[in-house]
């Protein structure tokens, strides 16, 4: 049984399906991130330790300008570790439900803010424009969010010259039909995404198939479109 | 004499509080927020140790770590992380890593560990300094 006490084998099927490399990557970024904020946080703690220490050797006061820094970066700290935990535990209860409506941009931005750090390491940075129209599908979360994760991976590791060290940027656009939702990704100009690379592992062929979704190239291979004939429903 | 460091961080913020720290305990403290510009800095400046995070965009730790000891095999890096694997850090050892430190750090051993890691260097720097008058005198046969 799975740990939400699902009885659904599909539960375990789908958690079978899915990478377990993408959950295992998205955990160490955000474990590594929330570690230097905590870093972040002892520093200041800390220095407000030696100001005090000074104060009490040098009988003379802490600065209040100071102190009211110190303890404001402290807060701002825990707001961005909260918020941190916040999306892990959203993500990780993505696999609580059956399938629900997805907030296509919600989602996108969720995946985008807890795989920031991977992005960053690849030398990128995402830009995510607005829908026109509501974008949502149904569908199990979980596998949405995989989906997203793996299609900024192509765009991240996709390149013809794997030594540049040019930023890349990366847009993630929604389609503006609201019957037929879609999200399509590309990268700077001149940049080539290869076919063969393309959602071709039958994990994700398996993960396209649940959601019902195609892949859909643009042209000149200037980047590519998860779309879905689904209806919107909600 | 104070011990010079350089503190490699991608995030700003920790570069800033920590620096401000290690400047408060006597060392002088240089910052670099990747280890490509670690590297240029080195190209430029000498250092006692460099503490440096395992995990940054572009040049990874383990890459950089590679690089550093090709080109100043004296130079004592104390890797400063937020995780890091068995693997990781039995690589990082081989490679020439000095120490690895979990974050948060306790800044008290990582002063005591730079203090450590300088003697280190001058040990070493003394070593180079008396090959290279080994080898002259071998040289010119004496």
């Amino acid at each position: 049984m799975s740990p939400n006490n699902d009885p659904c084998p599909e539960t375990d099927r789908l958690a079978d399906m899915a990478d377990v490399k993408f959950f295992g990557a998205l955990a160490a970024a955000m474990t590594h991130d929330m570690k230097n904020v905590l870093a972040i946080i002892n520093e200041n703690a800390g220095l407000l330790g030696d100001l005090s220490v000074k104060a009490q050797k040098k009988a003379t006061p802490i600065d209040p300008l100071k102190a009211s820094t110190i303890s404001e970066k402290i807060r701002k700290n825990v707001t961005r570790a909260d918020t941190m935990m916040k999306r892990f535990n959203r993500f990780s209860h993505s696999m609580d439900h059956a399938e629900e409506f997805v907030d296509m941009e919600e989602t996108v931005m969720l995946v985008a803010s807890l795989s920031e750090r991977i992005i960053r390491r690849h030398g990128g940075t995402l830009t995510v424009i607005p829908p026109p129209v509501p974008c949502r599908i149904h569908a199990r979360r979980f596998v949405v969010l995989h989906l997203i994760f793996r299609a900024l991976d192509i765009l991240c590791c996709n390149h013809a010259d794997p030594a540049s060290d040019i930023q890349k940027q990366m847009t993630v656009r929604f389609g503006s039909e609201l019957t037929r939702p879609e999200i399509c990704f590309t990268r700077d100009p001149g940049f080539m995404i290869k076919r063969d690379v393309l959602f071709d592992s039958p994990k994700d062929r398996a993960l396209l198939a649940h959601v019902k979704m195609k892949v859909k190239m643009m042209d000149a291979g200037a980047g590519f479109c998860l779309c879905t004939a689904r209806p919107e429903h909600g | 004499m104070s011990e010079k460091v350089l503190l490699v961080d991608d995030e700003k913020e920790f570069l800033d509080i920590m620096s401000e720290r290690m400047q408060e305990r006597g060392m002088t403290v240089k910052t670099a927020d990747s280890a490509d510009q670690a590297m240029a800095m080195l190209e430029k400046e000498s250092f006692d140790a460099i503490v440096m995070d395992f995990k940054m965009p572009g040049m990874d730790g383990i890459q950089a770590l590679k690089n550093i000891k090709t080109k100043k095999p004296e130079l004592q890096i104390i890797l400063l992380t937020g995780y890091a694997t068995v693997e990781k850090t039995v690589e990082a050892m081989k490679i020439g890593a000095t120490d690895l430190l979990e974050k948060p750090a306790d800044l008290e051993k990582l002063a005591a560990k730079i203090k450590q890691a300088k003697a280190e260097k001058m040990l070493v720097v003394e070593k180079q300094t008396e090959d290279k008058i080994k080898d002259i005198l071998k040289r010119f046969g004496g």
